[in-house]
C-alpha cells in the first residue's frame, strides 16, 4: 500500500493513496465529473475524453481516469476552460446520436441524458442534420439487443468480455464516425455473464431484451436483496412496480455492487431467476385438493402434530432467511420434531464456474451448517411437516409450506417468496446480507414466521 | 547544392537490390565495425549523431534506443516502421525497394544495440509489391548467413492509417485492433506482448550505417545544429518533377523544389505547400520564400516538418476542395476511439462539404474553429491535433477563398 497523501480538489483537501487514480477518488467522494467509459471494474481506456479536470501545472486539461494522483496535486474540476471541453465533448457525442429518448429504455437511467442535463444545456451549433446511420436492432444473443446508432463506443462491453468473461464475443468495427460495436464474424454473445454488458452500457445501446419495452425506469421501485439462484450470495436490486389494478410485479434483477462477494456483475441465471418468483405460484390453502379456510386449517395443522407427538420430521430449505430458519428450529425444539435439511439436492456441479456460479445452489445453506441441522435424506417419523424443501420425502402424512405449487394432496400453506419478506443470508463465503421486502401483494401469503405464530396462538 | 546522399546512395544503380549488386557497392561493410562494438557505444553514437526520427515526429532516435533495457529477462524487440501511410509521403517505399540491404543492415547493427533477437518491419497492406522486394532481399540475407543473431519479419498492415501511430502499429502487430495507447507517464520503451521494444521508421533505421561507418561527426557535418542529417524529402502535387530527393536539413525550400523539381509544373505561380505530409499546416508561397527545411524552422512558423513530403499547389487551386479533400482522408481515418476525433472529423468534413455546396454561412467557419479547438490536446494520440492544425492554417491563410463561396 502506497503513501496516503493530501491532494487538493476544487479547493477542498482530500486524503488519498499515492499513485491511485484521480477519477477513483473524484467518484468515491462524489465530485461530480462525467464519464462514458470509465469503469472501476474495467479500468481505463481513455476514450470517450470527458473526465477531463484541470492540474495545476499542466497546460492542458487531462484526463481524471489516466491521471495518477501525486503529492501536492492541485486539481480543478469546474473552471470555465473544464466545462467548455465537457461541453463540447459533449456536443460531439450528440452530434451522430439519434436522441430518440422517448422510445429508448435507458431513458432515465442515462449518461447521455444526466451529462446533457448537467454539462449540454446550451444553444447547439450543430448546422448539419444528416447522421451516421447504423443497425437500430441488433440482437447479439444472450437477451441483449444492440442499437449501434445511439452507442458512444465507450467499449465498456467489448471490455467485459475481453477482460472479464475472456469469451472475446464483441469487437469494435469500423473507423471514425463509421466505428460500431458488433459481434465478432460468425459468432454471437454467448456467455454465463452476457447480460451484464447491459449495465455496463451507459447508454441505450445495449439493452436486455428481456426488461426493454416493459417498464419506464422512471416508475420502478427499488429494494436491496440477494440472489437465490445460489450460494454465493451476489448482491442484487429488485426492480419492481405495481400498476393500478394490478398487482406488484418484479421487472428485473439487477447486480448490486458488493466488493466483498460479487463486484459489480451477476450470472444471467442468477439474474432471470425472478421470473419464478412470479409464477405457479402457491395461493391457497389446500386440503386434499380442496381450499381451506385459515381457520380450518390451522385446526387440521394441530390436530395432526399432536395425533403425531414424538412422532415428527421438520424438513427446512436451505434457502430460506436464517430468521426463518431458526423460528422453524424453535418449533421443532418446542414440539419435540427431529429437523432435517438435506443438503445434496442442492449441489449442481454443471452450474458451477470459476466467476460467481456455485455448485451449492442453496442460498442459506451455511446457516443450516451453523445450526447443526442434520443433513439426513430419510426419516422414521409418520408426519412430515415440510418448510419449502424440494425434496420428495414421503411418510404417512404430511404438510408443506409451499411458495410454489406441487403435485401434493396433503395440506399445503402458501407462503410469501424471498422478494415479499425481509431477512438475512450468509453466503457460502460466510457473509452475511440482508434482503429488504420488495413486493408488496395484493393478497399477500404469509411469512413463515406468521404461519408459525398462528399455528401457536 | 552538395551531394548528400547518404541514405539513398544507391537508389540509382541498377537492380542495387540484389544483394550481390548491394554488397558491391558496399552493403553490409559496416556489420564487422558494429559487432566489434558494445552494445552501449552504439547506442552513444547514435545519441552523439543527433539522429532524429525521420517518420515525421522528428524525436531524438537515440535517446529512444537509450530507454531500451540492456538487462532484462524478458526478450527485447524492434519494430520498424514501414506503415508510411502519410499522404505525399512515399520515402520508405523507395528504401525498400531499391536498397532493403541498407535497411537489413541498419536493422541488424540496432539490434546488436539494443540486444534484440528479433525485429519485425510493419508494412502497410498497399504496399505488396514492394513488402515482396523486400521479403526477397531478406530471404537473401538469410542465405548468406547474415541472419544467424537476429530474425527479421515482416507484418503487413490491413491499411489503417493509424497504424503507424508506433503504439497503435503495436496493438496491430499483436494481432488486435490498431488503437493508439495511453501514454505511459514516465519514459519508457514501448510494449510488444509486454515485452521492452524499440519503434523505428525505415529511414531512420537505414541512416544507421552510416553513422556507424563514419562515425557521429560525419552525420553531424550535414544539415543543422539542432536538424543534424540528411532527409529523404520529397514532392507531389504540381511541380514539374515529383518525387523523392535527399538532402540535407536546412536546405532552402525554394532552392530544393527549383532543383529536384524543377519549379511549378508548367510554370505556373505557386500558391501554397504543405510542407512534410498533409498533417502539418499550409504554408503560403509567401511563407516559403525564405523557409529553410528543418525541425526549428517549420516550427517556428507554425507548421512542422513532418516526414518531408512536400505537397505542391499552383495559382488555380481551389484551398476549400483541397481543404475538403484532407478532411475526407480524415473522416475516413481517424480510428474512431477518441470521442473528439471520431466525431470531430466527420463534423469538420460536413462542415466543408455544406460550405463547398454553396450552402455555408459566417458560423460554419466559426464552427470549424471551434472544431479545431476541441480536436486540440484532448485525445490520446496526435491525430485529432494535426487535423486542427491543418483545418486553423487553411482558414486562416486563405480565408478568403471560404468567405467567397458563403
Amino acid at each position: 500500500m502506497s503513501e496516503m497523501i493530501e491532494i487538493i480538489v476544487d479547493g477542498e483537501s482530500y486524503t488519498a493513496e499515492e499513485g491511485s487514480r484521480l477519477i477513483d477518488l473524484l467518484i468515491q467522494e462524489k465530485i461530480k465529473v462525467p464519464y462514458f467509459c470509465y469503469h472501476e471494474s474495467l479500468g481505463a481506456d481513455g476514450n470517450c475524453r470527458m473526465c477531463m479536470v484541470g492540474i495545476k501545472g499542466q497546460k492542458r486539461p487531462q484526463i481524471a481516469c489516466d491521471t495518477f494522483i501525486t503529492k501536492d496535486m492541485f486539481v480543478d474540476t469546474k473552471n470555465d476552460t473544464i466545462q467548455k471541453v465537457q461541453t463540447d465533448i459533449l456536443e460531439l457525442e450528440l452530434i451522430n446520436h439519434p436522441v430518440d429518448c422517448p422510445v429508448c429504455d435507458q431513458a432515465g437511467e442515462c449518461s447521455l441524458q444526466d451529462f446533457y442535463m448537467d454539462y449540454g444545456l446550451h444553444n447547439s451549433k450543430i448546422t448539419i442534420s444528416e447522421k451516421v446511420k447504423h443497425n437500430k436492432a441488433l440482437d447479439l444473443g444472450s437477451n441483449v439487443m444492440l442499437d449501434q446508432e445511439r452507442c458512444v463506443l465507450c467499449a465498456r462491453c467489448t471490455r467485459f468480455t475481453d477482460k472479464i468473461t475472456h469469451t472475446h464475443e464483441l469487437g469494435i468495427i469500423g473507423r471514425g464516425d463509421d466505428a460500431k460495436v458488433s459481434t465478432m464474424p460468425g459468432r454471437k454473445l454467448d456467455n454465463a455473464y452476457a447480460m451484464n454488458v447491459v449495465d455496463l452500457c451507459p447508454v441505450g445501446a445495449l439493452t436486455s431484451k428481456d426488461f426493454r419495452f416493459s417498464q419506464r425506469v422512471w416508475f420502478l421501485k427499488t429494494a436491496e436483496s440477494i440472489c437465490h439462484g445460489c450460494s454465493k450470495g451476489c448482491n442484487i436490486y429488485i426492480d419492481h412496480n405495481k400498476l393500478k389494478y394490478k398487482d406488484d410485479v418484479i421487472y428485473r434483477f439487477r447486480p448490486r455492487r458488493n466488493d466483498d462477494v460479487n463486484g459489480f456483475f451477476m450470472c444471467d441465471d442468477g439474474r432471470l431467476s425472478y421470473k419464478e418468483l412470479q409464477v405457479n405460484r402457491q395461493e391457497n390453502i389446500l386440503y386434499k385438493n380442496e381450499e381451506l379456510t385459515e381457520d380450518e386449517a390451522i385446526k387440521e395443522f394441530k390436530n395432526k402434530i399432536d395425533k403425531y407427538a414424538n412422532n415428527t420430521t421438520i424438513i427446512v430449505d436451505a434457502n430460506l432467511y436464517t430468521e426463518e430458519i431458526e423460528a422453524i428450529l424453535e418449533f421443532a425444539i418446542e414440539i419435540d420434531a427431529q429437523l432435517i435439511s438435506p443438503l445434496k439436492i442442492y449441489e449442481d456441479e454443471d452450474f458451477k464456474d470459476d466467476m460467481l456460479k456455485s455448485s451449492q445452489r442453496a442460498a442459506n445453506y451455511q446457516t443450516i451448517k451453523r445450526l447443526n441441522i442434520a443433513n439426513s435424506t430419510s426419516t422414521k417419523s409418520d408426519l412430515i411437516i415440510n418448510f419449502n424443501h424440494p425434496s420428495e420425502i414421503n411418510a404417512n402424512e404430511k404438510i408443506s409450506f409451499l411458495t410454489h405449487k406441487s403435485d401434493s394432496l396433503e395440506l399445503i400453506f402458501p407462503i410469501a417468496a424471498f422478494s415479499e419478506s425481509s431477512g438475512t443470508l450468509v453466503s457460502e463465503d460466510g457473509i452475511t446480507g440482508k434482503c429488504q421486502k420488495a413486493i408488496d401483494k395484493n393478497n399477500p401469503a404469509p411469512t413463515i414466521i406468521e404461519w408459525l405464530k398462528k399455528v401457536r396462538a | 547544392m552538395r551531394d548528400c546522399r547518404l541514405v539513398s546512395r544507391k537508389f540509382d544503380i541498377k537492380n542495387s537490390f540484389k544483394i550481390d549488386i548491394a554488397k558491391e557497392h558496399g552493403a553490409y561493410k559496416t556489420l564487422d565495425k558494429a559487432y566489434a562494438l558494445k552494445p552501449l557505444e552504439i547506442v552513444e553514437i547514435i545519441k552523439e549523431s543527433n539522429l532524429r526520427g525521420k517518420g515525421g515526429g522528428g524525436a531524438s532516435a537515440g535517446d529512444k534506443w537509450a530507454l531500451m533495457p540492456q538487462e532484462s529477462d524478458k526478450p527485447s524487440f524492434l519494430a520498424v516502421n514501414c506503415d508510411e501511410s502519410e499522404p505525399g509521403t512515399f520515402k520508405d517505399r523507395q528504401i525498400i525497394s531499391k536498397d532493403p540491404h541498407l535497411l537489413i543492415e541498419g536493422i541488424l547493427i540496432t539490434c546488436h544495440a539494443i540486444k534484440a533477437k528479433h525485429a519485425y518491419i510493419y508494412i502497410r497492406g498497399e504496399y505488396k509489391q514492394y513488402q515482396d522486394i523486400l521479403q526477397t532481399a531478406i530471404d537473401e540475407a538469410y542465405s548468406d548467413g547474415l541472419l544467424r543473431e537476429c530474425d527479421i519479419t515482416i507484418h503487413r498492415g490491413a491499411g489503417a492509417y493509424i497504424c503507424g501511430e508506433k503504439s497503435a502499429l503495436l496493438e496491430s502487430m499483436e494481432g488486435k485492433r490498431g488503437h493508439p495507447r495511453l501514454k505511459p507517464k514516465q519514459k519508457e520503451p514501448e510494449w510488444f506482448f509486454d515485452n521492452p521494444t524499440l519503434v523505428n521508421n525505415v529511414e531512420t533505421i537505414a541512416s544507421v550505417p552510416f553513422i556507424v561507418q563514419n562515425g557521429a561527426q560525419a552525420y553531424r557535418d550535414f544539415g543543422t545544429e539542432q536538424s543534424p542529417g540528411t532527409l529523404l524529402f520529397a514532392m507531389s502535387g504540381h511541380v514539374q518533377n515529383p518525387g523523392v530527393y535527399e538532402a540535407e536539413f536546412g536546405t532552402s525550400m525554394m532552392e530544393y523544389i527549383n532543383h529536384f523539381g524543377d519549379g511549378v509544373k508548367n510554370g505556373k505561380k505557386l500558391k501554397a505547400v504543405i510542407p512534410g505530409g498533409v498533417s502539418c499546416g499550409v504554408l503560403t508561397a509567401d511563407e516559403c520564400e525564405n523557409l529553410t527545411l528543418d525541425y526549428e524552422a517549420l516550427r517556428s512558423i507554425g507548421s512542422s516538418l513532418g516526414t518531408g513530403g512536400m505537397i505542391l499547389m499552383d495559382e488555380d487551386t481551389d484551398m476549400v476542395e483541397a481543404l475538403k479533400n484532407i478532411l475526407e482522408f480524415y473522416h475516413e481515418e481517424s480510428c474512431g476511439q477518441c470521442t473528439p476525433c471520431r466525431e470531430g472529423t466527420g463534423w469538420s468534413d460536413k462542415i466543408v462539404a455544406k460550405i463547398l455546396a454553396k450552402k455555408g454561412t459566417k458560423e460554419d467557419i466559426d464552427k470549424l474553429f471551434d472544431l479545431a479547438d476541441v480536436m486540440n490536446g484532448k485525445t490520446i494520440c496526435v491525430f485529432a491535433p494535426s487535423v486542427s492544425v491543418v483545418i486553423v492554417s487553411f482558414i486562416t491563410k486563405f480565408r478568403d477563398e471560404f468567405e467567397a463561396i458563403l
